[in-house]
């Protein structure tokens, strides 16, 4: 601290006090030296050097270099006063920058503090970590900082450092953190009840999940969860309201996450994340005049639109965000006309129809005129991502106008975006060629090369068009001063096809000779040595001009420039030749049409927006840009960078002679015979298959674990699992294909299971629907019990049970895996039948393949008798009716249900049961018109009946 | 992720700058250049300004396609300005500049420019309870507070220990010297340019 820093006070009050910067630098050469003197010295006690480092930094945050002192911060560090510790660090993490050599010595010191017992050292060296931390650092030190992230005696400011400084460490060096072994265990802390804890780990699981999207799944419903304690039932403690909303931060962050997630599939998920959207956007109909409060729920409603455009673009939410934004995009308040335009432009780059932002088409035109240039770059923005067929003409019309006016800085980017827009909406060529030579005669300066490129490109492979090119660009040539990417053009352009207008009055051969050539004199060497392949091309079919084109290459054979001079003497020597050659009708043959290629310019956008640290979840453009992108992303993520597909070469070109007609196939080089929708179907197919290979936790296994749920097989209510802390029962409804399961999880110890949370494995989720009715609850009071409600679905055959992963803090973090009693027998239900119709039944289904069958051996009861009431409690509870007078061996079963199915319909089952008491076995035989069924059945009787060997 | 802080006054010179992101260039040149761009713009614009000409100072080669933004707020006579990218929430950082200062006036009870020169390691200290790595660290101004209070705590604490015969002295905040004080305004009520009340 300054105070109780003499010298220190004086020596800023100097500072302030001197009146020029010599004074100032002399004042500050003084005080080095005396510095260094007194480094150089030695024998300074802490408070000496505490003195001198804050001098240093002082300096330092002046501007000036300093080298010395650094060796001292490194002391102070491991010195056991705060205060001298404080200024070291402040030094350690000012001066010094993550390569430095010095932070070598430091490692150790910092560990020392990490370990220690006072909390407030620990943050002092997070907070060097997460501001200097290479890679060293990382390798040295992730452990000790993830074991005080995860700690249960961690205090809350320790564990937020913790998460911040954690995070750091994965930017700089992603391979330092297990991501996916750390995964659940950090994904938990979401629950923590210190809000302050949940911003920090947020931004953490943010981080990671990016790039670990399946391994981090768990977090979309903590997200959706905390969001809807926080929005809906305002459950947050009054401190993080700031200007009475409920800490915008975190929401903001929340909301972020969720869009780097695909919608999730849970219907009980998607209606709170719903609600909780729904909620945001009404809040924010009622305006207030506190600039901050308005300012913290303008946050989240941007954030919460751009959520809800990610979901679903089709959902009446986007209706509403789209009005909202039609406001906000003529608003007063220069900040909400900036934040109105770009989430539209984020709208508008996701959107089917962008009819809903077209209507507002004249505000946004206005908007390029806006007094603020930030707000004018987003008009910009949108205005490139609602470009299409239908408004293109207006739309480049108004860009070229502006281009005129418009700032400098802005001029590059527009023109490539004027491009790029011409090239792929052109209605018609003429307009396409108009366009790009008015584009290049008004802002040639800020014409890239690939521009003039496409154009002649284009030209060169439209037969159509080489005429009306020839015509138009000698016209701009005209004008007095033209830029030479222009005569660029009009030199490659008339060389090529000037002989298709040669005869037209006012394009005479000599009248395109001399408006080239008058042109060159001001133009560059590169230019130059253009026009010179043009006139050699024109000695071929301008005879009439060979004397002046000679008379040229004549004058650049002795010209400095070696590359003009070579180019002047051969095409001497080739003009030269005598009338008959014909070397020079060879040479000079008309180009053949390009290969078709994708076009140069998107890829040069495309390079300017990649990825960022925390990827953009959108980028400026049309729909197929993102959708394309987000192919692309995916399969990064996949590969996992190994072999990185930039996003411009993803859309592949196909020559595709029938659609050459098709200005806007040939022209983009992109390949639109893909619909957006075949477009979007391999990413959303990659990304169910995704999280659908998740792999399975193993189950908790044992010989209660396996008994408990074999008996659950045929009753229906039960224990499904117990140890000394938990009990898991089930109880379940069954009617049809539709089913209920009540989960019910009791908490057997005396204190709470905090970051509770449950996960279902479906392995065949085309077959078996398993849902939550509602959010289940992330926390289970001490001796108390919580219900989890499941919806269940059967669509078609199953033969793996699901699997629900719980988890949960309870000084540790622990996870269980248990099968849920859910098989294919619990869609079943009885039938009545007599005994003319099963045996007419079991005939006509036959034997094998339809008919499985097993034998096996059986317990007797005490008494020595076949266990009878055990016998029919399993095939009444596997929901058979139980058919008795069919056979007539009394101890034999027969039994008849109807699986019934959602999707496959229904399938009949027959079963006979026939066991033996001498011989200790039983013949189980069932018929089903299905193979599957009837084996799968075969397996479930079987498995309580038999001996437990 | 947030890539600067920077607190310059109406001339132009930094009164605390802090960088989260290696730079490539002077750090002065920088500062000069945001404030060249920032004091420019009348009040009544956005807070916000696209940045593409600072990429060079924050290694375009790294991070080529950054988006960079520039989120500021004027407060009297000093700006407050965050480098960020487009990963932060535009508003979000205005809300955060606001939670900036007001912890700094709680901590300088009523804080006014000359107390960020002669506090300067004070405002990192308290920065650092904002900020940490680039990342919002904590937004509650009641857990800011109780973290500056108890770094003041301990800082005494030790003080004390190896100076047993002063009478408080180091350590407590917020004691200007009175021929320090030069009232340049109170900030936090001194919103200028947009929004202001």
């Amino acid at each position: 601290m300054a105070t109780g820093m003499r010298g220190l006070t004086q020596f800023i009050a100097d500072i302030r006090g001197a009146r020029v910067r010599e004074l100032e630098e002399k004042r500050i050469n003084k005080e080095m030296a005396n510095i260094r003197k007194r480094f150089k010295d030695g024998n300074l006690d802490g408070y000496q050097k505490k003195k001198y480092v804050a001098k240093i930094i002082f300096t330092y945050i002046l501007g000036y270099k300093v080298d010395v002192g650094h060796m001292e911060a490194v002391n102070l560090i491991s010195s056991n006063k705060y205060s001298e510790k404080q200024i070291g660090y402040l030094a350690v993490t000012l001066l010094m920058h993550e390569n430095s050599d010095f932070l070598r010595l430091v490692v150790n010191s910092i560990r020392k503090d990490l370990d220690d017992n006072n909390e407030i050292h620990n943050c002092l060296a997070l907070h060097a970590i997460a501001n200097v931390g290479g890679k060293e650092m990382a390798e040295a030190l992730a452990e000790d900082v993830h074991r005080l992230l995860i700690s249960p005696t961690s205090q809350s400011f320790v564990k937020k450092k913790a998460a911040l400084t954690l995070l750091r460490m994965y930017r700089k060096h992603p391979d330092v953190i297990p991501a996916e072994e750390w995964a659940l265990r950090i994904v938990s802390i979401m629950d923590d009840p210190d809000l302050g804890v949940v911003i920090c780990v947020t931004s953490l699981v943010m981080a990671l999940a990016q790039d670990h999207l399946d391994a981090y799944a768990v977090c979309y419903q903590k997200a959706v969860d905390r969001l809807h304690r926080l929005v809906v039932d305002h459950e947050y403690s009054a401190t993080y309201a700031y200007y009475k909303v409920p800490s915008p931060w975190l929401q903001v962050k929340l909301l972020r996450l969720l869009q780097y997630y695909p919608p999730s599939d849970d219907p009980t998920i998607r209606s709170v994340l719903h609600n909780v959207l729904q909620v945001i956007m009404n809040n924010s109909a009622e305006p207030t005049r506190n600039v901050q409060h308005n300012n913290a729920q303008h946050a989240i409603l941007f954030e919460a639109i751009g959520l809800a455009i990610h979901l679903d673009t089709n959902s009446p939410l986007v209706g509403t965000a789209a009005v909202l934004l039609a406001r906000f995009i003529s608003s007063k308040e220069t900040n909400v006309r900036y934040l109105g335009l770009d989430t539209m432009a984020h709208l508008a780059a996701r959107a089917d129809s962008l009819e809903p932002i077209k209507k507002h088409q004249g505000t946004i035109i206005l908007s390029l005129r806006d007094k603020d240039i930030s707000v004018r770059r987003r008009a910009l923005d949108l205005l490139y991502s609602m470009c299409d067929v239908d408004n293109s003409e207006l739309i480049v019309g108004e860009l070229l106008r502006y281009l005129r006016v418009a700032d400098y800085g802005l001029r590059e980017e527009m023109v490539l975006k004027i491009a790029i827009l011409t090239e792929k909406y052109a209605n018609s060529y003429k307009w396409y060629v108009d366009t790009i030579l008015d584009l290049i005669s008004a802002a040639g300066d800020h014409v890239g090369d690939e521009v003039w490129y496409r154009v002649v490109q284009i030209v060169t492979n439209t037969e159509d068009l080489q005429e009306y090119a020839a015509k138009v660009v000698f016209e701009h040539m005209k004008s007095p001063s033209s830029h030479e990417s222009l005569v660029k053009v009009g030199g490659y352009i008339l060389g090529e096809y000037g002989h298709l207008i040669a005869n037209s009055p006012g394009y005479s051969p000599l009248e395109q000779f001399q408006l080239l050539h008058a042109k060159s004199q001001f133009c560059g060497a590169p230019t130059r040595a253009l026009l010179l392949s043009t006139y050699i091309k024109w000695v071929n079919v301008f005879p009439e001009l060979k004397p002046q084109l000679i008379n040229v290459f004549e004058r650049y054979r002795h010209v400095l420039d070696s590359e003009l001079q070579q180019r002047a003497c051969e095409f001497y020597a080739i003009a030269s030749r005598p009338e008959e050659d014909e070397l020079l009708q060879n040479v000079c043959e008309e180009m053949p049409p390009f290969p078709p290629r994708q076009s140069a310019l998107l890829g040069r956008l495309n390079r300017k927006q990649g990825d960022t640290e925390d990827k953009r979840t959108w980028v400026i453009g049309g729909k197929e840009a993102n959708l394309e992108r987000q192919a692309s992303k995916r399969l990064t993520v996949m590969t996992t960078g190994a072999a990185r597909l930039s996003n411009g070469s993803t859309g592949v070109s196909q020559p595709d002679s029938a659609s050459a007609q098709d200005i806007t196939k040939t022209l983009a080089g992109l390949d639109f015979t893909t619909s957006p929708d075949q477009a979007e179907a391999p990413g959303l197919q990659h990304a169910s298959s995704n999280l659908s290979t998740i792999k399975v936790p193993p189950v908790v296994a044992g010989p209660n674990v396996d008994r408990w749920f074999d008996k659950l097989t045929y009753s229906a209510d039960g224990v499904l699992y117990e140890d000394i802390q938990l009990q898991i029962g089930v109880k379940s409804r069954y009617h049809g294909h539709l089913g209920q399961l009540a989960i019910y999880v009791g908490n057997k110890i005396g204190v709470p299971l905090t970051s509770f949370t449950t996960t279902m494995h479906v392995s065949e989720p085309e077959a078996l629907s398993v849902t939550f009715a509602k959010m289940p609850p992330t926390m289970i009071a001490p001796r108390t019990q919580t219900q989890l409600l499941l919806h269940i679905e059967c669509n078609k055959f199953f033969r793996t049970p699901p699997v629900m992963t719980v988890s949960f803090l309870a000084g540790s973090h622990q996870t269980l895996s248990v099968r849920l009693p859910l098989v294919i027998t619990k869609f079943f239900e009885g039938v009545k039948l007599g005994p003319t119709e099963f045996f007419e039944r079991w005939k006509l289904i036959g034997g094998p393949p339809r008919e499985a069958q097993s034998i096996f051996p059986i317990t007797l009861n005490a008494a020595g008798h076949i266990d009878m009431p055990k016998h029919r409690q399993v095939v009444s509870g596997l929901r058979f009716d139980i058919l008795d007078g069919i056979d007539p061996n009394p101890t034999n079963i027969v039994g008849a249900g109807v699986l019934h199915m959602a999707v496959e319909g229904k399938v009949g089952c027959l079963m006979r049961l026939e066991p033996n008491r001498e011989a200790k076995l039983c013949r189980v035989t069932i018929r089903s018109t299905s193979e599957d069924v009837a084996s799968e059945v075969q397996k479930l009787v079987q498995k309580p009946l038999t001996t437990e060997s | 992720m947030i890539h600067a802080v920077l607190i310059f006054n109406t001339s132009g010179v930094p009164r605390l700058t802090k960088f989260y992101s290696p730079i490539h260039h002077s750090s002065q040149t920088l500062v000069q250049r945001i404030f060249s761009l920032i004091c420019t713009r009348p009040a009544g614009l956005c807070n916000f300004l696209d940045a593409p000409e600072l990429e060079e100072f924050l290694g375009k080669k790294s991070h080529e396609d950054e988006r960079l933004r520039v989120v500021y707020r004027s407060y009297a006579t000093l700006h407050f300005v965050f480098l960020v990218d487009a990963s932060e929430s535009e508003l979000g950082i205005l809300d955060l500049i606001q939670v900036f200062v007001e912890s700094l006036d709680r901590a300088f009870e009523n804080v006014c420019e000359l107390d960020l020169v002669f506090h300067f390691d004070e405002v990192h200290h308290i920065l650092a309870e904002v900020i940490q790595g680039g990342l919002v660290l904590e937004t509650n101004l009641d857990e800011i507070d109780r973290s500056i209070k108890q770094a003041a705590q301990a800082r005494k604490t030790s003080f004390a220990s190896s100076n047993p015969l002063s009478l408080g002295g180091g350590g407590g905040l917020g004691q200007r010297s009175a021929g320090l004080q030069t009232p340049l305004g109170w900030l936090t009520g001194k919103l200028s340019g947009v929004g202001a009340i």
